[in-house]
């Protein structure tokens, strides 16, 4: 015999609704699943059935109170299962639920409890102290920024930039400015690299004392709905919540056919661990991740082979904005292949083995390297979410609703683990969202663009609707674009193969999307999404001033294009 | 043993319905026609039944989450046998005991109530997504809880403007507050156990529900009431002989089937009494259909089942499906699609009596008929005094949408069909 205590489960979206009926009285024997309160929304009526068959020993309302999600209906004398009441099977399940019912003493207390502290987890984490909850960080490692700051946009950054001295330094002997060949010394660059990221995530650290957000170390589970257990350096700590942020991020995606334990084999944490300059290296994955390294890796002096399953780079940009590059890398890079990919990688003496299968056929080749960049997989099956009874899909993502809310309305989740794209700038914006809800203000995930950038050399930058989208969706599209040949700026940057690309909607000629090619192209991008969130149209674009001579104003005069307006380049069409 | 993927079946005009509840979790035993989940439309909650008995294997909705015909709700393991209720050792009782944290698991979090108060209002989220307005005035919209989907901006190109989410905002407040300032002053509150016994009785959840529509029109919509009388003597015969070839089949033709029929074809004639008035306030809609609900008294309440397509049906078509609609009404069966797209309503005391009445219009409709008793009376028929069968004929109506003269028309448009039983043929 135990006694459970009946709640008001999840009844969606609604709080404060009023009992309307009562069904049982004390005394009363129920069944599983028969009702036992009527409540009343605005909307409609909805009964709660009984979780358990039982004896009703105490109602705890009484028509006309205003219950929501946990409030105490009234408790329950469960005696097995109704049905057959034989005595030792009761007398069996006794302890175990005993022992459910009764309260685990957490260690500590969180208002807020944010799991992971990328840029998407301290940024909720922040929010939610200043928006006045007591806030708990929880991180698995000893530096805060997660995969952003430590092994991924950042780290990557510093190296890319050190490409890009070096390849410009190149490109200048045309100019009549010669350096001589660059000496790279690779450890001194990667303590570089490092310091970079020291300064970064020692001010996080900052940040978080000033807010007086407490981090604790240490790998979190969750033990139930309102509890997290942390695996840390002195044993396992308990933290209660009242509400939480799942923030747990992603890890790039294993293959079964490659031996991921030779050392020889990296991913982009590997890459940027710039653990020597393989002389072959094959970066399997065109996706932005690979290309970015590849990038890096090249000015470093290796052989790059590129290969890829889809038949372009980026799969995700339009064809016309990903040429330049390929073209670009083409030249440099010793091979790239498309429409093919590897099905055995063998860890020789020599090297690494690499089966190929493309439209030619099967082929093989060596290499010193291998990184494999083959995207990202979301965390979301090894927090425990089921203990905490949120939902996770097949593949491992959390479902959450425009709120990031999951489907425990007092736990979030943002970033990585709830979807695509996988990008800290989305998971910032959605952690803010998500600690602004919990603080109790009316907010939703309102963006309606996420931008992309691949900084590569050139960068390709993308937001809003893409040419493919648009064609596949049948939508009508008008389309500026104007080549950066006929810039001054990009002409005197020694590069012409840029190209800007806006897209009109046909109707009202508001901006929906751009895709951008060139130097700096990830920047010139913001001032489309802007426009796009604005909702400004064509001539709002051409009519507003960019100064001159900047890579900005190819915004200005791809919007000129569609308009017919422009004078620096013959106009596409007569429309004004 | 076999898997079952559970779909959301045929749930009439709905898509995009929210699941207001999980009634099952996973590893429960359900049996065939037990309740899984329910669907809330806007006119009714209704609860998708088990196809089949066995064990609940996985949900794949949650609370919230918006579903249409086809989407997979949970899938099932259906057993041969359907859960009998097993000896008593202690697998069988395994379960139950494993399903209890779940069911006690809701967390407490309301106690601080800050996630109920960062709640949305309910808006049209497709709309909100495509509307004409910055990141600023669709986080103050938010905020506000106004449904951008709804306003017209009033900058360039109708761009929405923080100025038109706080004018729609007060317009809103002003509605719902109707104490403040020239609202309707509230009726006080009377101890009557001080008079004598008392004792409240809870109102059917019908009337609960059609209660504030009721209260919705009476406010909104500006009423008259028209009068008038046809003379259904020649009718009246006509139905009763088909009344009695159809009661030996089983249905019974009353008049509301030729009242339902004359009033399409005046309806035909005077379109706009079958209209609606455009959201905007500056058009009528003009339906080119005739589907007309009719009020059915039932022991839970008021209820108006439709008869779709009426212009397209015949009398003794339309007496059929009176007959069903209004049985399935009386047993509550009434499926929210049977109760959908009503252009005109017509509302028959006739049963019981009475000499006029005021219907108030069931809106968006903008008429609604109302016919009480029949009685014989002497008509003159310019030389004597006739008895003839007469049928009072009530029709309430939109002033905004239909004015006096244009009501009057209709109603002798209506007198002149039910003259003639001819004439509603034709």
């Amino acid at each position: 015999m135990a006694v459970t205590e009946i709640k008001v489960p999840d009844i969606g979206d609604f709080s404060d609704v009023p009992v309307i009926g009562i069904m049982v009285a004390a005394g009363d024997t129920v069944e599983k699943e028969d009702p036992l309160i009527e409540l009343e929304s605005d909307k409609a009526t909805m009964e709660v059935p009984s979780p358990v068959a039982g004896t009703v020993v105490e109602l705890k309302v009484v028509e006309g109170d205003k219950v929501s999600e946990g409030s105490l209906i009234l408790t329950i004398e469960t005696a097995g299962d109704a049905a057959n009441t034989s005595q030792p099977a009761a007398d069996a399940t006794s302890p175990t639920r005993n022992e459910q019912v009764k309260p685990v003493i957490a260690d500590d207390h969180a208002d807020m409890l944010v799991l992971g502290s990328g840029p998407g987890g301290y940024t909720a984490a922040f929010r939610a102290a200043d928006l006045g909850l007591e806030t708990v960080l929880v991180e698995r490692y000893s530096s805060l920024g997660g995969v952003c700051l430590n092994v991924g946009c950042i780290p990557s950054k510093a190296l890319l930039h050190a490409a890009k001295v070096i390849t410009e330094a190149e490109d200048m002997t045309h100019a009549g400015v010669n350096f001589g060949k660059p000496k790279v010394d690779v450890d001194a660059l990667h303590d570089w690299k490092e310091s970079v990221v020291k300064k970064l995530t020692g001010g996080l650290s900052g940040l978080a004392k000033g807010r007086k957000v407490q981090v604790v170390e240490g790998v979190g589970s969750f033990e139930g709905p309102n509890m997290l257990a942390v695996q840390t350096s002195d044993g396992v700590r308990k933290i209660s919540f009242d509400q939480c942020v799942i923030a747990a991020g992603s890890e790039p995606v294993k293959l079964p056919f490659i031996p991921h334990d030779d050392d020889r084999v990296i991913d982009s944490t590997g890459a940027l661990e710039l653990d020597g300059v393989p002389k072959r290296l094959l970066v399997l994955g065109g996706g932005i991740i690979g290309l970015e390294m590849a990038c890096v890796y090249d000015a470093l002096g290796s052989k790059i082979t590129v290969v890829e399953l889809m038949d372009q780079l980026i799969p995700g940009a339009d064809k016309d904005i990903v040429r330049p590059l390929h073209k670009r890398i083409e030249k440099r890079y010793e091979k790239i292949l498309l429409k093919t990919k590897v099905t055995a990688v063998e860890a020789e003496k020599k090297g690494l083995k690499v089966t190929f299968e493309g439209e030619g056929g099967r082929f093989e080749d060596r290499f010193d390297k291998i990184l494999v960049a083959v995207g990202r997989t979301p965390n979301g099956k090894t927090i425990g979410a089921d203990k905490a009874n949120v939902a996770v899909d097949e593949r491992g993502f959390v479902p959450v609703d425009n709120q990031m809310r999951t489907n425990q309305p007092h736990i979030f989740a943002i970033g990585d683990i709830v979807g695509q794209p996988m990008l800290a700038h989305k998971a910032v914006h959605e952690g803010k969202v998500a600690a602004e809800v919990a603080a109790g203000r009316r907010r939703a995930f309102d963006a309606r663009v996420i931008p992309s950038v691949a900084y590569t050399d050139p960068e390709v930058a993308w937001v809003g609707m893409t040419e493919n989208e648009a064609k596949a969706s049948g939508k009508k599209i008008g389309k500026g674009v104007f080549p950066w040949a006929a810039s001054g700026r990009s002409l005197s940057l020694g590069r012409s193969e840029g190209m800007t690309k806006v897209l009109f909607d046909e109707e009202d000629d508001r901006v929906i999307g751009a895709g951008i090619v060139g130097p700096n192209a990830g920047d010139l991008i913001a001032e489309v999404a802007l426009a796009i969130e604005m909702g400004a149209d064509a001539t709002d674009l051409g009519h507003t001033i960019h100064p001159h001579p900047t890579l900005s104003e190819t915004v200005n005069f791809a919007a000129e294009m569609f308009e017919g307006t422009i004078t620096d380049l013959m106009p596409p069409k007569k429309r004004t | 043993m076999s898997i079952i993927e559970v779909k959301v079946p045929d749930i009439g005009d709905f898509s995009d319905v929210p699941v207001i509840g999980i009634m099952v979790a996973p590893g429960d035993e359900v049996q065939e026609e037990d309740g899984l989940v329910e669907l809330e439309s806007d006119k009714a909650t209704m609860e998708v039944p088990s196809p089949a008995a066995g064990k609940v294997k996985e949900i794949k909705v949650a609370t919230g989450d918006s579903v249409s015909e086809g989407s997979l709700i949970l899938v099932l393991e259906a057993g041969e046998t359907s859960a009998p209720v097993e000896a008593p050792h202690p697998e069988g009782v395994q379960e139950p005991e494993a399903k209890a944290p779940e069911a006690v698991a809701p967390a407490p979090v309301s106690a601080n109530g800050s996630t109920a108060a960062g709640q949305l209002a309910p808006v049209d989220e497709t709309g909100f997504a495509r509307a004409h307005a910055s990141p600023s005035v669709r986080a103050f919209a938010r905020e506000l809880g106004v449904d951008l989907a709804e306003i017209v901006g009033k900058g360039r190109n109708g761009r929405i403007l923080r100025e038109d989410v706080t004018a729609c905002f007060k317009t809103a407040a002003e509605a719902a507050a109707p104490q403040a300032g020239m609202g309707i002053p509230p009726i006080p509150t009377v101890d009557f156990s001080k008079f004598g016994e008392v004792e409240d009785v809870e109102m059917p959840r019908i009337k609960k529900i059609s209660g504030p529509a009721l209260h919705r029109s009476w406010l909104n919509i500006p009423h008259v009431t028209h009068n008038e009388e046809a003379d259904i003597t020649e009718i009246d015969q006509y139905r009763k002989e088909l009344d009695s070839v159809a009661k030996e089949q089983g249905y019974r033709v009353t008049l509301l089937s030729f009242l339902i029929k004359a009033s399409v074809s005046a309806l035909r004639t005077h379109w706009e009494v079958n209209s609606s008035i455009h959201p905007d306030g500056d058009k009528l809609i003009r339906k080119h259909f005739y589907h007309v609900g009719f009020a059915a008294d039932t022991p839970n309440g008021l209820m108006v089942p439709v008869i779709k397509e009426a212009d397209r049906k015949g009398i003794i078509d339309i007496s059929k499906e009176l007959g069903e609609l209004s049985s399935k009404a009386r047993d509550g069966k009434l499926k929210s699609e049977d109760m959908q797209g009503a252009s005109f309503t017509i509302s028959s005391l006739g049963g019981i009596g009475g000499t006029s009445f005021t219907p108030i219009v069931n809106a968006p409709e903008v008429a609604i008929l109302g016919v009480t008793r029949s009685k014989m009376a002497p008509v003159w028929d310019g030389e004597a005094f006739q008895p003839r069968n007469m049928l009072p004929l009530s029709l309430s109506y939109d002033h905004r949408a239909i004015d006096g003269a244009l009501a009057a028309r209709f109603c002798a448009t209506l007198k002149h069909l039910l003259g003639d039983v001819r004439r509603i043929i034709l």
